[in-house]
């Protein structure tokens, strides 16, 4: 085992020297931190460039309020405390219905819109106060480049369709007081469960949770576990393939056996990970104490999720050594690369379903296949939903027998391959080398 | 008494017997020399000897003990193909390989023997950089850092210019009159003869030679005759009781038949040229080696 030390040691030190290494750490706190930065920086830089929108109104009751609410908009937000314009002014033109030739005027003002001398223009159809089924008069058609990402078509929505509730609260003769307290919306907050605290016994009170508890940390966790699984199990491929065709392997087999030679790649590639993880979780853990937002750092999933990537690092890297000691060049290493590849990728198309779904049938089947649970349960058990606690031991106690399994399996096959030269061994030559060495 | 034993040791691939019943006795502190057409079975009898391939049948014994499944530490290994991590600096890489002979504090050694070998001035850079004879020491030097009692070396010379021979061949003589017990297959028939106690030939899997060159000699008699004439290779054609001629342009080495006086082919000759040189001796390893390996091999081509 000294020796399998040894060569984890050299291994560790190989890759952590690198700038591949170094640019990897920095990559992912600048690319979070750099996202941060440009949305600083950007979001105030919208555009203010006003916007004229034509109105064909063949219902007549919207004139006044579109331009009362305009108006407003432009005094309230136009400009800032320092007198710099923030948000483009609002600026209506009314045009009358072209009751004969509705089509031809609906294409001038889309010359106009290309032209841009109109940011857009809208249809508002004359029976829009009080609908019919299967009526273009009683619906609003917003027209423009990008209309259906347009914030104005919403900003215009609100004003008519506020204009419209007038008109019908009026129509109905109710009183403006009520008319309050009719409209009060009362929002279902999300909540976790209540749970009782182990330190005082006591009932706690169930934490408020949202979306990005919701989606983001499973999302955060699943994603950090794929990336640690690519950038040191996975690599293990083309490494044993190159140390074996440029005839290195050898040399080392002349002081260490080939499962010392094997155990002491995947523990260096393991350290490669795990400072790898232990920095970017160290790194994820003060920011968010910083930011006061220590309430989305999943404590108690943590050691699950360092507890699982040793696992699976162990597991896919042993896959992945005895496959690169099969390969005898580039090609075959590409060849393999892909397949080899799509137990590790496969659990990322079943993410939304299983974080949308932690609890179905689906998702608890998935999460007990050992080759997917240190991914797939890792990410249920981070969802806010409670795991039934079996299921993570069960799957623990797979995810360990099965990679003694590989590691067993692993080293038959590195054992047997590290050193032929030739042909690539076909799938039987392989399953013979697993059970009889 | 016998440092490596070989008893009866098989080994095959699917259907092609690459070592067959093979046995040996490697004397301690000897120079022992494997020598055999490329395929015939040389390194995989070496892998074995190293623990790297296991023998289907038979025993191998290092120092009267069966080892499996463990390498053994007293052994320094030079495989026939050999690489080294490129990226890596020369000192780095020798302590490294010292570290996996459970050496302590491979530091000084690895001093030693960068000095030894003239590459102080490339210690830090890394092995990229150097040349190929460059490259050829450090592999050596990888082999022989913890100054092993059994040094293995598959073709040690296959590729040096001359220098780096010489060099190399000082360091194995030296290494053997300290102790050690050397073990090397080579292509280079005057090396073996130049080196070895212990000759050991093996053809198609099997040994057919073994012992010391003058005891391999002896069996094939002193049936041969190295002359030099003025005549040249043409005043030997048609001699009567000369079986086979090689050329080597100013010398010519002549087989004679069984039987055949060389006094009676050196008046022939001396009938027909001036002799400046006649020797009656032994055939040399490389015709040995010729003699075994070419008839199947001309076997085969037909």
């Amino acid at each position: 085992m000294n020796k399998a030390l040894i060569i984890a040691k050299r291994e560790y030190r190989a890759a952590v020297r690198t700038k591949g290494f170094i640019i990897t750490i920095l990559l992912l706190p600048l690319f979070m931190g750099g996202g941060l930065l440009v949305f600083t920086l950007f979001k105030d830089k919208v555009d203010t460039a006003d916007k004229k929108i034509a109105v064909i109104d063949y219902s007549g009751q919207f004139r006044e309020d579109l331009i009362a609410s305009a108006e407003s908009f432009n005094a309230a937000t136009a400009l800032n405390e320092k007198g710099q314009k923030t948000s483009p002014s609002y600026f209506f033109e009314f045009v009358d219905p072209d009751i004969n030739d509705p089509e031809s005027q609906k294409l001038d003002l889309s010359n106009r819109v290309r032209n841009k001398q109109l940011h857009a223009f809208v249809q508002i159809g004359k029976n829009v106060i009080h609908p019919q089924p299967d009526d273009d008069q009683s619906r609003i058609f917003y027209y423009a480049e990008s209309s259906a990402i347009d914030n104005v078509r919403s900003w215009f929505s609100n004003i008519v369709n506020t204009k419209i509730r007038e008109i019908r609260i009026v129509e109905l003769g109710i009183d403006n007081e009520r008319v309050k307290d009719l409209f009060y919306w009362v929002n279902a907050e999300a909540m976790g469960l209540v749970n009782i605290d182990t330190k005082t016994g006591k009932v706690s009170d169930a934490r408020r949770t949202n979306e990005l508890q919701t989606i983001l940390v499973p999302y955060i966790l699943l994603l950090l576990m794929f990336m640690m699984l690519m950038m040191s199990a996975v690599p293990l491929l083309t490494t044993v393939m190159e140390e074996k065709t440029e005839r290195i392997a050898e040399v080392l087999l002349g002081s260490v056996t080939p499962w010392e030679f094997m155990t002491g790649k995947i523990i260096g590639s393991l350290g490669v990970s795990l400072t790898t993880s232990a920095i970017y979780v160290a790194g994820a853990l003060f920011t968010l104490n910083r930011m006061n937002m220590s309430d989305l750092i999943p404590y108690d999933i943590l050691p699950w999720f360092f507890v699982y990537m040793i696992l699976d690092i162990i597991m896919i890297g042993s896959i992945m050594a005895a496959l690169g000691a099969v390969c005898n060049d580039s090609k075959d290493a590409q060849a393999m690369q892909f397949p080899a590849m799509l137990p590790i990728i496969l659990p990322l198309f079943l993410m939304m379903p299983i974080i949308l779904n932690p609890l179905s049938n689906m998702a608890v089947g998935c999460s007990l296949f050992p080759l997917w649970t240190p991914m797939l349960m890792l990410l249920r058990q981070s969802t806010s939903v409670t795991i039934p606690l079996w299921q993570p031991v069960v799957g623990l106690i797979g995810v360990v027998l099965f990679t003694v399994l590989c590691v067993w399996a692993g080293a038959r096959i590195f054992r047997s391959a590290i050193i032929l030269q030739g042909k690539r061994p076909k799938f039987g030559t392989l399953m013979r080398y697993i059970l009889k060495g | 008494m016998s440092i490596i034993e070989l008893e009866n040791i098989t080994k095959s691939y699917e259907n092609h017997v690459a070592v067959d019943d093979l046995s040996l006795q490697v004397p301690k502190g000897s120079i022992y020399g494997f020598i055999g057409p490329n395929g015939s079975g040389k390194t995989t009898t070496i892998r074995m000897i190293m623990n790297i391939l296991y023998p289907d049948k038979g025993k191998i014994l290092i120092s009267g003990k069966e080892h499996t499944g463990s390498r053994y530490e007293n052994i320094g290994y030079l495989p026939e193909e050999r690489g080294l991590y490129r990226k890596m600096k020369v000192k780095e890489l020798i302590s490294f390989y010292g570290e996996l002979k459970n050496m302590s504090k491979p530091g000084k050694e690895t001093d030693y023997w960068i000095e030894r070998f003239d590459l102080v001035k490339w210690a830090g850079k890394k092995v990229e950089t150097l040349s190929k004879g460059m490259t050829q020491k450090v592999q050596f030097i990888i082999t022989i850092i913890s100054r092993p009692e059994i040094i293995i070396l598959d073709e040690p010379f296959s590729g040096l210019d001359p220098v780096n021979t010489e060099i190399i061949r000082e360091v194995i003589l030296d290494l053997r009159n300290n102790g050690a017990t050397v073990l090397f297959s080579t292509h280079d028939m005057a090396v073996a003869e130049k080196m070895c106690d212990f000759i050991f030939m093996i053809y198609k899997g099997r040994k057919v030679l073994d012992g010391t060159l003058e005891n391999i000699q002896k069996k094939y008699g002193q049936d041969t005759i190295r002359i030099q004439t003025e005549g040249g290779i043409r005043v030997l054609e048609g001699v009567p009781g000369i079986e086979k001629t090689n050329d080597f342009g100013q010398t010519q080495e002549v087989r004679m038949s069984p039987g055949t006086d060389p006094q009676k082919i050196l008046s022939i000759i001396m009938d027909k040229t001036r002799v400046t040189k006649y020797e009656i001796a032994s055939p040399s390893l490389n015709d040995i080696f010729i003699r075994i390996a070419r008839p199947e091999k001309e076997q085969d081509h037909e």
